[in-house]
């Protein structure tokens, strides 16, 4: 097949959100490049990121989008949730005012994206066990209760850092297999592989590979 | 369920045998069985179907057998289909002894979910029984000789005229092909049909993955060799082997004094056991029964003229599947060469590069936030009374004009400042442009890439291939309009969460930036375009078709970063609203 240079099979949404400071780009830094940027710039709008990974053989590409945790961006990051496939919620386990806020990201991740999305609880800066403000149980009881999947992690260190973005794609890859994932509707958050809009292109037919028909 | 390649086989077939079946209505018109219905559905798409296999782009180069790219998999077909009326010749004569319950026994108590598998037996025993009352009689008295040169005649002719050039081989392939289908289909059912597909696929995989298709133009060579020389004695074997067969119907392996008989039971026996002899059986088999068939088929209609007649292979006029094949392939082959010609041209992607520099992600982001900002004028103008709703129509109608793109006039272009390098002329251009916004935009990428560019035309090696400047062009065209891109998305997204808007200003500055931008990649262009035009290549050529593409890209660039900027006119609307 003529595919191009793309070698993976599929493009999963990600989105990265929870207040500002809690190390959102911070996690994406450390997943995408492996580095902890220590003085992290504040992120306007919306920042990107991409890695390639490999669930079940199958190579598929991450496009994350790291929103702004300031307030006054709320707005405009509330547009790009839209079909995003899985989204990472991040609180700070040293500031409990961010994990207090979680049920308002929570709300608008539940009305913003589908039903399939998957939400991860990220509760980052693990390495700074001494200055805890919330505590593993508590955390892991809120998770249970809202049936995200959860993990405390650091990006400084990098601890979990790789689990909590490989799960989440393990988990909606699962539900791709599954059938609960429709991957032809627009708001799945999932791709066979890259578009290309806004050129009129004769489009190759629809790839077919995977198809689990 | 199958896979992929066995499924495309089996297409392939299917649309066979939708051609075909036309012309076994035609054929059955006048017998007393019906139509199966299970087989009369879905026909065009088939047929659409293996239009589609055939058209595959396939990037080969042409090696005048090129032909058997394609033919290849038909030619599996062939002798997939060809096994098809081999075990109907096995059970016709067990039929005759009365057998035949017998042998259902067997096949259920191996498989009780192929009940369908008894009907077709049956099915086969009326029609071969039909068959042969006609043609026996014909047979016996025919001369041998004469059918030895009828034989030899016809197949001289289907070389002749099924292919121009290249393969009499080819042309004997399909018109087996051909004649065997239409044998296997005419006694067809429901139940054969699937039998048929497993055993394809079982086949296919087989040929795919253990034995290795023999060459096809040997194969046909030796095809046609045995046809000429065998037909005499095949024919003079058949009331043998035939009553061979009745002395001992059941018998699991005959002796080798009639092999055909050995490499039925053979056949009947894989059918069975669903594939898995064909492996021991081999190609050989294959060929043979393939050769069998031919032979079955030509018994009681000498040179296959009723056969040729009912496929209206004859007639010249009508399209037969043989044509259509080739010319589907012929067009195919036409675009394969088109677009290796541009994947040559071109071979560093565009969208792809773009999309790497993130610029596809800014596009789709920014369209997020356009499509989120428009909804909202549209919700606040649905609570208005009409006449404000006008109102406010008119205003978003003047923030619209107020982005119009000027017309391009490139007396303005004026010269770069004394004592400023490009970049730096290019970074106050685009600030001067932006500086009503009221936004603190970051310019640096775009102004860096400039100069990396610069750089690299500068202290490039003289002897450096077009090739390279051509990549470098394209990649670096990309770069800029995905850098650009981003810039409106950020503008965008800070335009929204500005506090005091002024739309007019805004709107004028996002124009003037977009003029910039614009000529900014005209710019680019222009440079590379000098740095092929400075290299000395016999490829001249190839360098203005370089040249081509890379202008055509700077077109596409240009697009992109309008679509950005009409992107955010909503952004702009919605301060004035």
């Amino acid at each position: 097949m003529t595919s191009g240079p793309y070698n993976y099979s599929y493009i999963f949404k990600y989105i990265i959100i929870g207040d500002m400071g809690v190390g959102k780009s911070c996690l994406l830094h450390q997943f995408t490049d492996k580095k902890f940027m220590a003085d992290c710039p504040h992120t306007i709008g919306v920042e990107f990121g991409t890695r390639i990974i490999e669930v079940a053989g199958q190579k598929i590409k991450l496009q994350i989008w790291d929103t702004a945790g300031q307030e006054r961006f709320r707005a405009v990051t509330r547009s790009y949730y839209r079909g995003a496939a899985g989204a990472l919620m991040v609180y700070d386990i040293t500031r409990r005012s961010t994990y207090n806020h979680l049920s308002s990201w929570l709300t608008d991740t539940r009305n913003l994206t589908n039903p399939s999305t998957v939400i991860f609880l990220i509760g980052n800066k693990s390495d700074l066990d001494g200055q805890r403000d919330v505590t593993y149980e508590e955390a892991k009881q809120f998770a249970d209760e809202n049936g995200l999947m959860f993990v405390e992690a650091s990006a400084k260190t990098g601890q979990n850092v790789e689990e909590a973005f490989l799960e989440t794609a393990k988990k909606i890859y699962q539900s791709i297999q599954d059938g609960r994932l429709d991957l032809n509707a627009a708001e799945s958050g999932v791709q066979h592989k890259p578009a290309s809009p806004g050129r009129p292109l004769a489009a190759p037919p629809a790839a077919r590979d995977n198809c689990t028909c | 369920m199958p896979s992929s390649d066995s499924e495309d086989f089996e297409s392939a077939d299917e649309g066979q045998t939708h051609t075909e079946r036309k012309e076994r209505k035609k054929r059955l018109s006048s017998s007393n069985y019906s139509e199966n219905a299970l087989e009369s559905d879905s026909g065009p798409k088939e047929t659409s179907t293996l239009t589609g296999k055939v058209e595959k782009p396939k990037a080969k180069t042409t090696d005048g057998w090129d032909d058997f790219d394609i033919d290849n998999p038909e030619e599996s077909n062939t002798e997939v289909k060809s096994k098809e009326p081999s075990p109907k010749e096995e059970k016709q004569p067990k039929a005759k002894e009365e057998t035949q319950p017998k042998a259902k026994e067997n096949v259920k108590s191996q498989d009780t979910g192929w009940d369908d598998f008894d009907d077709w037996g049956q099915d086969d025993v009326i029609s071969k029984n039909e068959m042969e009352q006609t043609s026996k009689p014909v047979n016996q008295s025919s001369n041998q000789q004469q059918t030895d040169r009828d034989i030899k005649e016809v197949t001289d002719r289907l070389a002749s005229a099924s292919t121009k050039g290249n393969s009499w081989g080819w042309g004997w392939g399909v018109d087996s092909l051909l004649s065997t289908a239409t044998a296997g289909i005419t006694t067809a059912t429901a139940g054969f049909t699937t039998l048929t597909s497993q055993v394809s696929q079982g086949i296919s995989t087989v040929l795919e993955s253990g034995i290795g298709a023999p060459d096809p133009e040997e194969l046909a060579r030796k095809n046609n060799k045995e046809a000429d020389t065998s037909a005499p004695k095949v024919e003079d074997t058949k009331p043998d082997e035939v009553k061979a067969k009745e002395d001992q119907p059941n018998a699991g392996a005959n002796d080798g004094a009639f092999p055909f008989g050995s490499l039925l039971s053979g056949v009947t026996k894989f059918v069975e056991t669903t594939g898995t002899k064909v492996i021991a059986g081999g190609l050989d088999t294959l060929e043979t029964i393939g050769k069998k068939t031919m032979e079955v088929l030509q018994d009681g209609d000498p040179g296959l003229a009723k056969k040729r007649a009912m496929l209206g292979l004859d007639s010249g006029d009508k399209p037969v599947l043989s044509q259509i094949l080739r010319e589907a392939k012929a067009k195919a082959e036409e675009e394969d060469k088109v677009r290796e010609e541009k994947r040559e041209a071109k071979e560093v992607h565009y969208e792809n590069l773009f999309d790497d520099f993130e610029g596809l992600v800014h596009l789709e982001a920014l369209e997020m936030l356009s499509r989120q900002v428009t909804m909202r004028i549209e919700e606040r103008m649905r609570g208005l009374d009409p006449e404000k709703r006008q109102d406010i129509k008119e205003t978003l109608q003047q923030v619209a004009e107020l982005c119009e793109m000027p017309e391009e006039d490139d007396e303005d272009d004026e010269p770069p400042s004394e004592g400023m390098s490009k970049p730096d002329a290019f970074h106050e251009k685009l600030q001067t442009a932006t500086q009503d916004l009221g936004l603190k935009l970051v310019f640096q990428p775009l102004v860096k890439q400039y100069t990396d560019v610069l750089d690299w035309l500068d202290s490039s090696d003289p002897d450096i291939g077009e090739k390279a400047v051509y990549k470098r062009a394209v990649s670096s065209l990309a770069q800029c309009t995905a850098l650009a891109v981003l810039v409106y998305h950020k503008a965008a997204e800070m335009l929204l969460v500005k506090p005091r808007r002024s739309t007019a200003d805004e709107a004028d500055a996002l124009t003037q930036m977009t003029v910039v931008l614009t000529k900014h990649i005209s710019e680019l262009a222009t440079l590379f375009t000098e740095k092929l035009n400075s290299i000395s290549s016999e490829n001249k050529e190839q360098i203005n078709n370089h040249i081509t593409n890379i202008f055509l890209e700077a077109g596409n660039s240009s697009t992109y970063i309008q679509n950005a900027f009409q992107l955010a006119l909503p952004i702009l609307q919605i301060g004035a609203v």
